[in-house]
């Protein structure tokens, strides 16, 4: 194409990605301001925006979820008065450990798993709700708009460019063209959740990841299942550990109640287990043939599914969280707390620590990396700070297998993270073992399961479910840069993982012999961000699609 | 040249459609929402002959305040301002009583075009458009696939989508009405800046007082009784015996079935 003509729009500040992070931020902020000028201050008006590249703020938002209400309570007080649509609040609570046959309650709760005091959410309804209350507030809400890539002056980030609109599946423009845009901002606040795309061009540009450890995530599957009575009460909440993952691998399954007889069941697996064979999605209908399970669903309807990869690395992992115009906030920046299995909280205070930043830098006029760092300093001295730091090894112990890291956990708690020395932990792709390491052959099948379309469902089916849907007549946003390899090494090597490791059946190894090739499916794409973080030789770039395309998530 | 453009805000269709308490409507808590399809390609060609005859965009919509949302979309694409007929008695009616309550609202902008999608994605009835025009007294064409205005704008030539590979070219002068048919353009999307200029276009909210609509005038003549999943059934019984037992036996079960 030849050069596009772009136009700049000014924004004082900018949030990508309208998650739980982002919108509590832009609502906080725009606080701020009003409460400032109510006072005599002279800040005047200011632009915030925040861009989002679902169709509508909640589409692509899935969690388990149980939400501890501290931060949400600290922007708004009266939360609940407001019509917060939380599901109920957690009733019965318990942890069990699932063998092929049967199950063991916990006798106790284990401390972090506890959940009395919070609530049972849907995120994706959470969103919807926060969404016009931030539009009310002035901040600018725009949906089918993807961050595509970060504007820079030096090293001063000074904008995000949104994507184009029409472009047909040979790159060339389409009669109903429409040039993404530059915003132009002080500051831009990246929530992009897990694996951003600019948060990991941001990163690596600016080295921020120079003295974290790696990010190591792990990936939530996750069905909505209407039950057909009231046989599980709203806000009941359980956790398993055990079937059907091997003891090596990192992760655990949980169910929670919500309102409507709908339930949310879903199996997170590590994307860190050295099995090249690991389907997570495949773990997922394994565990619900579980007798307990399959009893508890019985009779009921499968209508939601859902997938998203979640930061598991936790405090050694957080990268450095401000540069020179942007700060980065919530699953982006490694904030979440993986022993509690929660991150709502997190997210949303590191939004409304960033407000607070911003508003400072604001007053001052000065958004340079100086001014930003308050905002690392702020998270530092936080309740984010002495939660994480409480838990620093809680995932580095899992690297060792099920039971190393239930002892980890463990002397963890009682120690309050103390260990003599930091544990190690390495990124999932680099630990991925080939299937000569891992299974000394090649020839290698590791499920035959069948999917029954009650109980159990294929990938395709399930995506069905999740409203999966992009525009047919687009590049191809997952970037591949080396073709050759998925089939002169990888078939050989790994066996192509990506067949199995997305949970939506986008990769597809076809043809025989000479003719094989990969052929991606990318309107199945839930933008879970697994085949960016897992694939072992890092050819696979998930970029973001026309605005509007992706899972379209009501409930989960 | 002034444009009236009827846009519907319907599920969306790729949606997980569930059925609901009483069985007569879907589960709309479940449900996304967006433009009509054809509305969708009604709003362009109208915005099109806007770009090249001048004139106004007028949105009319029929619906709850959610339907806010693809006002707005609308604005943003470039219309220029709307009627927002949102008022309880206003919703879920019939294709007449529908028709009549956007005759009430469009009438009295006396616009030289009227536009209409083809049908609706969710009912179908595919005759609001057609009831309009009668209301109204203008002339008409449905399953509109291309359009050619006069350079006065005082005629336009319209072609229609007929059976079987068949199409029709009618001229009328405006003011008339046209039901567009998807396909005839690529729409636009709507831009970031057309969305922030969006805010400050004007919406007028109309209730049915506001149009004049009293409970006659808004009596729907029809209405979902039950709303169902088609059950999918098949039976075959095999009638054994010679040919005259065989004929008894299916004459005594037709009988049966009532069918003769």
């Amino acid at each position: 194409m030849s050069r596009i003509e772009r136009e700049e729009l000014p924004f004082d500040i900018v949030f990508v990605g309208a998650g739980p992070a982002s919108l509590a931020g832009a609502l906080h902020l725009a606080n701020l301001v009003k409460a400032h000028n109510a006072s005599g201050g002279k800040l005047g008006e200011i632009e915030i925006a925040v861009i989002e590249k679902g169709a509508e703020v909640g589409a692509h938002g899935l969690s388990g979820a149980v939400m501890d209400p501290k931060a949400l309570a600290e922007l708004m007080p009266d939360f609940l008065e407001r019509g917060c649509p939380v599901e109920a609040p957690v009733g019965e609570d318990a942890v069990m450990y699932l063998t092929g046959s049967s199950k063991f309650t916990l006798p106790i709760t284990p401390p972090p798993l506890n959940n009395h005091g919070y609530y049972v959410v849907s995120l994706a309804r959470l969103l919807r709700w926060m969404a016009p209350i931030c539009e009310e507030a002035g901040v600018n809400v725009f949906p089918e708009f993807p961050g595509q890539s970060l504007l820079y002056d030096g090293d001063q980030v000074v904008g995000v460019r949104t994507g184009d609109k029409g472009i047909d599946k040979h790159g060339q423009p389409k009669e109903n063209f429409e040039p993404g845009v530059d915003l132009l901002a002080k500051v831009v606040v990246l929530g992009e959740g897990p694996r951003g795309t600019l948060t990991k061009e941001l990163t690596s540009r600016m080295n921020l990841d120079r003295r974290s450890d790696p990010q190591v995530y792990a990936l939530g599957v996750k069905e909505i299942w209407e039950l057909p009575d009231d046989r599980l009460a709203a806000g009941t909440v359980y956790h398993t550990l055990g079937f059907p993952h091997s003891s090596e691998t990192f992760g655990g399954g949980f169910l929670y109640m919500m309102n409507d007889r709908l339930l949310d069941i879903g199996l997170v697996t590590g994307l860190d287990c050295q099995d090249p064979q690991i389907d997570p999605h495949h773990e997922f209908q394994r565990f619900k043939t579980h007798p307990w399970i399959a009893g508890l669903l019985d009779g009921g309807k499968m209508i939601g599914y859902g997938a998203k990869a979640i930061p598991e690395g936790g405090y050694y992992s957080i990268p450095r969280l401000h540069t020179g115009g942007a700060l980065i906030v919530g699953d982006s920046g490694s904030l979440l707390n993986g022993q509690r299995l929660k991150g709502l909280h997190l997210a949303m205070k590191s939004g409304m620590l960033a407000a607070e930043t911003i508003f400072d830098a604001l007053v001052a006029d000065d958004y340079s990396m100086d001014a930003m760092l308050r905002y690392s300093q702020k998270v530092k001295s936080s309740w984010i700070e002495t939660e994480l730091h409480e838990v620093r090894n809680f995932h580095q112990g899992f690297e060792k297998g099920r039971m190393a890291g239930v002892v980890t956990t463990g002397i963890s708690f009682m120690t309050r993270g103390v260990f003599p020395q930091r544990l190690p932990i390495h990124a999932g792709h680099l630990r991925m073992k080939t299937l000569t390491e891992y299974y000394g052959r090649t020839d290698v099948k590791k499920y035959d399961m069948k999917f029954d379309g009650k109980l159990t469902f294929d990938k395709v089916t399930d995506v069905y479910h999740s409203g999966a849907s992009h525009d047919e007549d687009q590049p191809c946003h997952l970037k591949v840069v080396d073709t050759t390899i998925c089939t002169d090494r990888c078939t050989k090597e790994f066996g192509n993982p990506c067949e199995r490791f997305c949970p939506a059946a986008v990769y597809e190894m076809v043809g025989a012999a000479e003719e094989r090739r990969l052929q991606i499916n990318f309107s199945n794409c839930v933008h879970c961000k697994t085949c960016d973080i897992l694939d072992p030789y890092q050819i696979i770039n998930w970029t973001p699609p026309e605005g509007g395309g992706g899972p379209n998530y009501k409930r989960m | 040249m002034k444009i009236v453009v009827c846009i519907k805000q319907v599920p969306r269709r790729d949606d997980l459609l569930r059925i609901n308490a009483d069985k007569t409507w879907v589960d709309e808590a479940s449900l996304s929402f967006e433009a009509n399809e054809s509305d969708t390609y009604a709003l362009e060609e109208a915005l099109r002959l806007k770009e090249k005859h001048g004139g106004e965009v007028v949105v009319a919509t029929l619906g709850a305040a959610d339907a806010s949302k693809t006002i707005k979309e609308a604005l943003a694409k470039g219309a220029d301002r709307a009627i927002h007929m949102c008022d309880a008695p206003l919703v879920g009616l019939d294709a007449v009583a529908t028709a009549r309550s956007l005759a009430a609202a469009i009438g009295p902008e006396s616009p030289d075009l009227i536009f209409t999608g083809l049908q609706s994605d969710d009912l179908g009835y595919g005759q609001t458009g057609v009831l309009l025009a009668e209301m109204l007294g203008l002339p008409h064409a449905s399953i509109v696939i291309a359009l050619e205005t006069s350079e006065d704008g005082a005629t336009v030539r319209a072609k229609r989508e007929l059976e079987n590979g068949w199409f029709q070219w009618v001229s009328m002068k405006t003011p008339a009405l046209l039901t567009i048919q998807s396909g005839i353009n690529k729409p636009r999307y709507a831009s970031l800046k057309g969305i922030m200029g969006a805010k400050k276009k004007p919406v007028d909210m109309k209730t049915a007082s506001d149009l004049g609509l009293g409970a006659d005038a808004l009596t729907s003549r029809e209405a979902i009784g039950t709303l169902y999943i088609p059950v999918r059934e098949k039976q075959t019984e095999m009638l054994e015996g010679d040919a005259d037992t065989v004929a008894a036996a299916l004459v005594s079960r037709l009988r049966d079935n009532g069918i003769i």
